[in-house]
């Protein structure tokens, strides 16, 4: 259902939704359905900390907030590349990483989302990275699994 | 952990380094234990020149260090160092593994109450 891989300066990671292309789309562009997933675990994205201005040059700014203590982690991307419903992608110019997304449409009323990220390593020292280090992912991970299920 | 000491390269220079399959053999070998130069040469069909500037970019990286006296200068494998380059790789994946599997709940809980989370445009 899932896979990732990360080689060096360059990270892919895919996974398969039962849900149609159109929708899946949806999810990543529009802040009340980014607000449900884009936190890792432990990491809450309010829905006002999310903007989304859905044009070439606009910005995709997030705010993260760890559940446990209220540290903040901010991001800020501009997107570079939009066409709905299989192509999203955009930069982080404080960090130069890339981020681009293709929905691929199944056929079966299935979606295949697929993201390849540039510049990965200096990922490492922005907020986001500290958000997934802030995660426990142990002690999430069998509830994790009841959501997947 | 994610704050680099100002002493440390840039882990860009880290990843730069282990992007070369000859530098990651000789990291491979030093994890056994130190080696010479000319240890660590033997395996390879390339100068001593030539491993010796690998090692230089290992050491430039933070990836390796060598003592500074005696003759043979033997090279050790800094550990931590490899370790907070391939801390980021697992905490990326982890980001985007549990974002894709609380995707996979929202979009569950779409098709099943629509309108519970939210209009979609």
């Amino acid at each position: 259902m899932s896979s990732a891989s990360t080689d060096l300066g360059e990270a892919t990671f895919s996974r398969i939704y039962d849900a149609p292309r159109e929708l899946v789309f949806a999810c990543m562009t529009e802040p009340e359905q980014l607000t449900h997933f884009w936190g890792p675990v432990g990491i809450s994205t309010p829905i006002q900390n999310i903007t989304v201005d859905l044009r070439i040059g606009g910005v995709f700014e997030t705010i993260m907030v760890n559940d446990a203590d209220g540290a903040e982690y901010p991001s800020r991307g501009v997107y570079t590349e939009i066409e709905p419903p299989h192509t999203l992608a955009w930069i982080e110019p404080d960090i130069g990483m890339t981020t681009r997304s293709t929905f691929l449409d199944l056929g079966d009323g299935r979606t295949e989302v697929r993201i390849v990220q540039t510049n990965v390593p200096s990922v490492f020292r922005t907020s986001e990275a500290q958000a997934g280090m802030a995660s426990s992912f142990d002690r999430f991970a069998a509830h994790l699994s009841t959501l997947t299920a | 952990m994610a704050d680099e000491r100002p002493n440390e390269p840039a882990l860009d220079a880290t990843f730069a380094a282990l992007a070369d399959g000859t530098r990651r053999q000789i990291l491979a070998r030093l994890a056994q234990g130190e080696a010479t130069v000319n240890e660590l040469a033997a395996p390879f069909a390339i100068s001593l020149p030539a491993i010796s500037k690998h090692l230089k970019v290992l050491e430039r990286a933070g990836l390796i260090s060598r003592t500074r006296d005696g003759q043979f200068r033997p090279c050790r494998l800094e550990a931590d160092r490899l370790d907070l380059a391939t801390a980021w790789i697992e905490q990326n994946r982890r980001i985007w593994s549990e974002r894709f599997d609380k995707l996979a709940a929202h979009l569950h809980d779409l098709k099943s109450t629509p309108t519970s989370k939210g209009r979609l445009r």
